[in-house]
C-alpha cells in the first residue's frame, strides 16, 4: 500500500468522522424541535454565537450541550465495577463508529489530483470493494450489545440491569427479521457489497423497496428495533427505568452512550436508504454507471444524504406518535410476525429471480410482471398474518390471572 | 487419515527445518510416522519455538487464577518473554504497515487469550475471549479471508460469548463463583495448559514455511496467483456460497438439522416444565 493510498483513506475517515458526528449533534437539536413541534411548545431556540445576542435558531444549541457534557461532573458510584463502567460506552461508541468504514456517502468522484497511487476516480467509501459489506455491519451491530450489557451489569443497579436485559433479548430476537430483510436484497441484487447493490438498483431502475415491498417492511421495523428508538425503546425507556443500562452514568460518557445511539440511527436510515430507496440514485438526475461527471457525482451525493435525511425525519416523528410496546407484544411481533413475513419475503424474490433465468424473462414486460407477483404474494402473506395475529388495541394484559401469584391486595 | 497426517506433519518439519531433510535423515522418513517424523533434538533445542512454547506454558500455569499474586506477577513476566521468543521465530514482512498491523493483532489475539484463561471474574474471563476473537477475525482480514474474519466476529463474538456473558451474569451477579474454578484435582490444570501448549505445538510445525522467508519468496508467484484466483477474486463470496451449498450441501444441512434438534429439543424442555408447574399448582 501507498503513502498516498494511506493519506486518501485517512481523509476519508476524518471527514466521515467529522461529518457524522456535527451530524448527529445537529440530529439531536433537530429532534429536540421536532418535539417541541408535535407538542406544541417552542423548544431549544436561544442559543446562537455565543458572547453575542444572535440566536440563529438556536443553533448553537449542539456546541453548547457538548460543552455542559464535558464539563459536568463526571461522577462514579461506589457500587459501580469501574473497569467494565469505563469500557461500555467506549465499546458502544467503537462499534456504532466502525460501522460507517463499509457504508458509501456517495458514488464515486471523477476527479484526477495527479498525485501517485491514487484510485482514481476516487470511490466515496473508507473501505472500497469490501466483498462483505453487509455482513461487516451485521458483525459490529452484534459487537454493540457488549457495550449495553456490560454498562448494565458493571453499573450493579436494578433498573440498569432490568434495561441490559431487555436490550439484549430484543437485538438478539430482531437480528432475525434484519438479515431476512436484507437477504432478500442480497438474493436479488446478487452482492453483499453494498456499492454493488446501489448500481444493481440504479441499473434496473426498480428501487428495492418497490420490488420487495414485504422485505422493506420487515427491515425497516427491526431497523428500528435495533436503534432502539421508539416504539422499541424498552432498553431505556426513561418513563420506568429512568434511561435504563445508562442510568448511573453521567457526564462525557452518558454522551458517549447517546451520541452511539445517534449514530444508531443514522446508520440505519443509510441501511433503508442503501438497500431499499435505491442509494444515491434517483430518476432521470443522476445517471446509472460508473462512468459520471463532477456535477453528476456531487448531486449522487445530495440525492444521497436527501433521502437519509426524509429517513431521520421518519424515524423523529415516529417517536413522537406511536406508544411504546409491551415486552410480550415486542417479542409476538418479532417472532411472529416479522419473521414468517421474512420467510415469506425472501422465498418469494428467491422463486422469482430463479423463474426469470429458467424463463429468461428479459422483455420490457417481465420486470413489471415479476415485481406484480410479488406483490400479490406479499399481500397474501400480509392478510394471513394479520388473521393469525389480529392487531390488539387493548394494552392490558391478556393472560388469565388465576395462573400467577397474585396479590389481593393489588 | 491418521498416516497422511503424519506425513503432512513430516513434510511440515521438513520444510521448517531444511538443513535436516538436507542430511537426509528426514525426508527418507517422512510420512512413516508422526515420531519418525519429529525432528532431531539439536535443531528443537536451537529454535527459540519451541523455547516461547515452553515458557508459555509455564507463564499459563502461573498466571491461572487461585494461585497467589506472586506466582501471577512472576507469570506475567514469563509470558512476555515466550511472547518475544515466539516473536524472534518469525520472518519479518517486507510492508511496515502490514508488519505493524500483524504485531499489534497477533499480540492483542494472544495477550487477550492468555487474560481470558487468567482471570477469576467469569465475566472478565467472557470479555477477554470476546477480545481474542475479535483479534482472530481481524487477523483473517489482514490475510484476505474477509468472510472468514467477519464469519468469526459474527458468529462467535456475536453470538455465542454474548450468551455466556449473559448467562454469566443472571447465574452470578457479582461475577465471582468458586464453584466454577473447582477441578478434579492438582494434575488437572497442568495436564491442561501441558496439551495447550502440545497442540500449539503441533499446529505451529504443520504450517509449512511459516518460517521461511525464502521459501515464501519462492511460494509468493504461484502464492499470488492462487490467493487472487480464491480470497482475494472479486466475486469471492459468490464462488464461497456455490462452494457451500454445492460441494459442502450435505454438511450445511446436517448442521442444520443438528441446531433445528437443539431448537426442538429446547421447546420441549420448556413445555415439560411448564407442565410440571401446572400439576404443581392444580395439586395445591
Amino acid at each position: 500500500m501507498t503513502t498516498a493510498a494511506l493519506i486518501e483513506i485517512l481523509v476519508k475517515v476524518i471527514l466521515l468522522l467529522g461529518g457524522v458526528m456535527t451530524a448527529a449533534a445537529y440530529f439531536v437539536l433537530l429532534e429536540r424541535r421536532m418535539a417541541a413541534w408535535v407538542q406544541d411548545r417552542v423548544g431549544p431556540n436561544r442559543v446562537g454565537i455565543p458572547l453575542t445576542r444572535i440566536r440563529i435558531f438556536g443553533l448553537g444549541q449542539p456546541l453548547a450541550d457538548g460543552v455542559k457534557f464535558i464539563m459536568k461532573e463526571e461522577y462514579t458510584p461506589a457500587h459501580v465495577d469501574k473497569r467494565m463502567y469505563v469500557l461500555a460506552p467506549i465499546v458502544i461508541l467503537v462499534a456504532a463508529l466502525t460501522v460507517f468504514a463499509v457504508i458509501p456517502f456517495g458514488s464515486v468522484l471523477p476527479v484526477d489530483l495527479g498525485i501517485e497511487g491514487l484510485s482514481e476516480p476516487i470511490r466515496l467509501v473508507v473501505a472500497p470493494g469490501m466483498d462483505v459489506a453487509v455482513f461487516v455491519i451485521f458483525g459490529l451491530s452484534s459487537i454493540a450489545v457488549y457495550g449495553v450489557i456490560l454498562g448494565g451489569w458493571a453499573s450493579n443497579n436494578k433498573y440498569s440491569f432490568l434495561g441490559a436485559l431487555r436490550s439484549s433479548a430484543q437485538l438478539i430476537a430482531y437480528e432475525l427479521p434484519l438479515g431476512l430483510g436484507i437477504l432478500g436484497v442480497v438474493v436479488a441484487a446478487g452482492s453483499l457489497d453494498l456499492e454493488a447493490i446501489i448500481s444493481a438498483q440504479a441499473t434496473s431502475g426498480w428501487w428495492f423497496i418497490l420490488a420487495q415491498p414485504l422485505g422493506c417492511v420487515v427491515f425497516v421495523v427491526a431497523a428500528f428495533a435495533e436503534a432502539a428508538r421508539l416504539p422499541f425503546d424498552l432498553p431505556e425507556c426513561e418513563q420506568e427505568l429512568i434511561g435504563g443500562y445508562h442510568t448511573e452514568y453521567s457526564g462525557i460518557k452518558l454522551l458517549l452512550f447517546l451520541v452511539a445511539e445517534f449514530l444508531h440511527m443514522i446508520t440505519a436510515a443509510f441501511l433503508i436508504v442503501i438497500l431499499f430507496l435505491g442509494g444515491w440514485h434517483f430518476w432521470g438526475l443522476t445517471g446509472a454507471g460508473e462512468q459520471v461527471g463532477l456535477v453528476q457525482a456531487v448531486l449522487r451525493v445530495m440525492v444521497l444524504s436527501g433521502k437519509v435525511f426524509l429517513v431521520i425525519l421518519l424515524f423523529m416523528l415516529i417517536r413522537w406518535s406511536w406508544p411504546r410496546f409491551r415486552f410480550d407484544q415486542l417479542m409476538a411481533l418479532a417472532w411472529k410476525v416479522m419473521l414468517p413475513l421474512g420467510l415469506v419475503n425472501l422465498v418469494s424474490v428467491a422463486i422469482l429471480d430463479q423463474l426469470r433465468t429458467a424463463w429468461q424473462l428479459d422483455a420490457w414486460w417481465s420486470n413489471p410482471l415479476l415485481i406484480a407477483a410479488n406483490w400479490g404474494i406479499c399481500l397474501l402473506a400480509w392478510i394471513v398474518v394479520a388473521y393469525a395475529q389480529p392487531l390488539i388495541a387493548d394494552n392490558r394484559p391478556q393472560q388469565e390471572l388465576e395462573l400467577y401469584d397474585v396479590d389481593p391486595q393489588v | 487419515m491418521y498416516l497422511s497426517g503424519a506425513a503432512h506433519i513430516g513434510q511440515a518439519v521438513a520444510g521448517l527445518w531444511p538443513e535436516l531433510a538436507g542430511g537426509g535423515g528426514l525426508s527418507a522418513v517422512a510420512g512413516s510416522g508422526l515420531l519418525a517424523a519429529l525432528p532431531d533434538w539439536r535443531v528443537l533445542v536451537q529454535s527459540p519455538t519451541t523455547w516461547g512454547l515452553v515458557c508459555g506454558a509455564v507463564a499459563l500455569v502461573l498466571m491461572l487464577p487461585r494461585g497467589s499474586a506472586v506466582a501471577r506477577v512472576l507469570g506475567g513476566v514469563v509470558g512476555l518473554v515466550a511472547l518475544g521468543l515466539l516473536a524472534a521465530g518469525q520472518p519479518l514482512l517486507s510492508d511496515w504497515l502490514a508488519q505493524g498491523l500483524f504485531w499489534i493483532l497477533a499480540g492483542v489475539t494472544v495477550l487477550s487469550a492468555a487474560a481470558a484463561v487468567a482471570m477469576r471474574s467469569a465475566v472478565y474471563a467472557a470479555v477477554w475471549f470476546a477480545m481474542s476473537l475479535l483479534g482472530t477475525g481481524s487477523l483473517f482480514l489482514l490475510q484476505g479471508a474477509s468472510f472468514l474474519g467477519v464469519a468469526t466476529v459474527v458468529v462467535y463474538a456475536g453470538a455465542i460469548v454474548v450468551t455466556f456473558l449473559f448467562v454469566i451474569m443472571l447465574a452470578q451477579p457479582e461475577g465471582h463463583a468458586t464453584y466454577d474454578r473447582l477441578t478434579w484435582g492438582w494434575y488437572a490444570k497442568p495436564v491442561s495448559v501441558l496439551a495447550a501448549a502440545l497442540m500449539v505445538a503441533v499446529l505451529t510445525t504443520a504450517l509449512p514455511g511459516i518460517r521461511q522467508i525464502d521459501a515464501l519468496a519462492a511460494l509468493g508467484e504461484s502464492g499470488a496467483v492462487e490467493r487472487s484466483a480464491g480470497v482475494l477474486h472479486p466475486s469471492h463470496m459468490a464462488r464461497f456460497g456455490a462452494e457451500l451449498f454445492s460441494r459442502e450441501l450435505v454438511s450445511v444441512e446436517v448442521a442444520g438439522t443438528l441446531l433445528l434438534v437443539a431448537l426442538v429439543g429446547a421447546i420441549a424442555i420448556m413445555i415439560q416444565g411448564r407442565r410440571q408447574a401446572q400439576a404443581e399448582e392444580s395439586a395445591r
